[in-house]
């Protein structure tokens, strides 16, 4: 498998989608045969040699740099290989991927991981609204995989997530994990009001030294306290959290307050508060 | 069996024969609990009448007792191997043992103990015992591994989803002839304390040891198996073929009391060690503590397609 070095040479006028630009479709392309793949740029196609300096790069890995906050759809239903950015990224950042690793190191845009089912999504800043949620109309959100973002995030963070793993080493928005139906999500910062939701099941770690329940839930009437022990879960989930450094490495030795709901849509998710 | 030059260990006769071992199926797997004397007592209970496969279903035993750094919770643990003859009826005794003696136990967890891709097949362990939790169980899935938890009066029941289903070994085996019970024992405490030590196997019987090796079949038509008349030395002189006697040694005319240990492995190569740490704990309680000789179970190669002679696991050809 090929790899390619794409250099951005001035940012483009619209919007460019870059759907199928994922490194299995380009392992086995000529450079010529590169640079002619064609890329959405406003409503008419672009050869992508128009937008990018093109070289050969590390083997397997897809290499952009440059601004990239026009660029949509940036490993869009890739599922092997390894993409970077060094820089920001658009909208839809690692849409439907379902394996491979995709890494941003600059921020990313709306609906970063949106209906994610495999990999690894890092983003180094911040995301926007609806990361790890669901695309307009459909039913499931991120339901596979691990998505971490060392900055903070939008509102509607993990809208709908179904399954997989997604961290937040900041703050986020308003109504995290709202609807959530299973999964995991663990916020290292502030947290906006209405966390969990609607939530149906699924887990949320409040990492924050001290923290306390998001706003309005003190008073949330469908999120109850819950008494019980659960020492063997939070081992095994503090554990694998704590391989992501940062806040998270400490929570193994935490303990944790755990609060149940949404009571108005099953009341089997969970809201984890490390004490 | 055969009547060859015998080898001699620090004056305990070993015969040139084989152990006959046979193919079976097994897992292991990691019961924690808030202190290890819980985590013992599921073990001791999910072990308990599992001895042979003749009646029990599968053979079963604690492999060793593991610390909070050992195990997927940071808890004190046990580990336990578990043999059956197939996949499915390891299953089935697997989920019968585990939903009676470790999710009855106050807070205890169970893991798997195999590698995840360690075989082809799984065995279920939280995957069907989830239902007791009526609706209330939830499922996590941690690092790709899933994990089911029921609730239950002291917080939750923690188990993973399941299993992997390995190749083994069962059947290994010793037959330490000594010259009256008091010998017999010391040497098989001795064998199998040195057989605890290594990894990968379990001596099934009750302290590891088998007082009632059995032969294959029976006079009686809906008996498999009976007793090992051919060790019998309350038969010698009454049974067609006696190993304890014809042979002309004074050692095997003194024998009064013989022992069995049976060994289930992972490997050939983990039953093989064993029987040899084993041979050699009984070897140095020698003649002086009761010991007077060393052979072993086989059924002529038909049982199964594991041999392991005593002769080579002890290095023939050495002197003694």
């Amino acid at each position: 498998m090929s790899g390619w070095h794409f250099r951005l040479r001035q940012m483009p006028a619209l919007r460019v989608d870059l759907r199928g630009i994922v490194p299995v479709a380009l392992a086995q392309l000529s450079a010529a045969q590169v640079g002619q793949l064609p890329v959405g740029h406003g409503n008419e196609m672009l050869a992508l040699a128009e937008l990018f300096d093109i070289t050969p790069g590390e083997e397997g890995v897809l290499h952009f740099e440059g601004n990239l906050e026009r660029f949509d759809r940036i490993g869009w239903q890739m599922d092997g290989g390894r993409i970077r950015v060094d820089g920001h990224a658009g909208h839809y950042a690692g849409g439907c991927m379902r394996g491979g690793e995709l890494r941003i190191e600059g921020r990313a845009g709306l609906l970063a991981a949106c209906e994610m089912a495999g990999g690894m999504l890092t983003v180094a800043g911040d995301v926007g609204d609806f990361a790890a949620s669901t695309l307009p109309g459909s039913m499931d959100g991120m339901r596979g995989g691990t998505f971490v973002v060392h900055g903070n995030a939008g509102e509607r963070f993990g809208d709908r997530m179904r399954r997989g793993t997604a961290l937040v080493h900041g703050g986020t928005g308003a109504f995290l994990g709202s609807r959530m139906v299973a999964g995991t999500i663990a916020v290292g910062g502030h947290v906006g009001a209405h966390a969990g939701y609607g939530m149906r099941r699924g887990s949320i770690v409040f990492a924050e030294a001290g923290a306390a329940l998001p706003e309005g839930l003190r008073t949330a009437l469908t999120f109850v306290p819950n008494r019980a022990a659960t020492p063997v879960f939070w081992a095994l989930l503090a554990r694998d959290l704590a391989r992501h450094g940062g806040l998270f490495s400490g929570l193994p030795a935490r303990r944790i307050e755990r609060h149940l709901g949404d009571l108005s849509a099953d009341g089997k998710g969970e809201l984890l508060i490390c004490l | 069996m055969t009547a060859a030059p015998p080898l001699q260990r620090n004056g305990v006769v070993v015969d040139e024969t084989f152990a006959e071992a046979f193919p079976m199926k097994a897992t292991r797997i990691v019961i924690t609990a808030h202190t290890l004397e819980w985590a013992r007592h599921a073990a001791v209970s999910a072990t308990g009448f599992a001895t042979s496969v003749i009646a029990c279903g599968c053979e079963a035993g604690i492999e060793r007792e593991l610390s909070p750094s050992e195990t997927p919770d940071g808890r004190p643990g046990v580990s336990v191997l578990m043999f059956s003859m197939s996949g499915k009826e390891l299953g089935k005794q697997l989920e019968r043992r585990v939903g009676q003696c470790v999710l009855t136990c106050p807070t205890t967890a169970v893991f798997a103990g195999l590698p995840r891709h360690a075989g082809s097949d799984v065995a279920a362990l939280g995957k069907n015992l989830r239902f007791f939790g009526d609706g209330w169980q939830i499922s996590k899935v941690i690092d790709g591994v899933r994990y089911w938890r029921v609730p239950v009066m002291d917080g939750e029941f923690v188990a993973q989803e399941d299993t992997p289903v390995v190749k083994a070994v069962g059947g290994g085996n010793l037959l330490l002839l000594a010259r009256d019970t008091d010998g017999a024992l010391a040497a098989s405490e001795a064998a199998v304390a040195a057989m605890k030590r290594l990894p990968n196997v379990v001596m099934p019987f009750p302290g590891g040891v088998v007082r009632s090796g059995s032969k294959v079949g029976s006079r009686y038509a809906n008996l498999n198996a009976s007793t090992n008349d051919a060790f019998c030395p309350s038969l010698v002189g009454l049974v067609a073929h006696s190993e304890l006697a014809g042979r002309g040694a004074a050692s095997t005319e003194e024998i009064g009391c013989v022992m069995e240990i049976v060994i289930d492995g992972l490997t050939e190569a983990d039953v093989a060690a064993a029987m040899r740490v084993g041979m050699e704990a009984a070897i140095a309680i020698g003649p002086a503590g009761g010991l007077l000789r060393i052979s072993a179970g086989n059924y002529g190669g038909k049982l199964g397609p594991f041999h392991f002679h005593l002769h080579k696991l002890l290095g023939a050809g050495d002197s003694p």
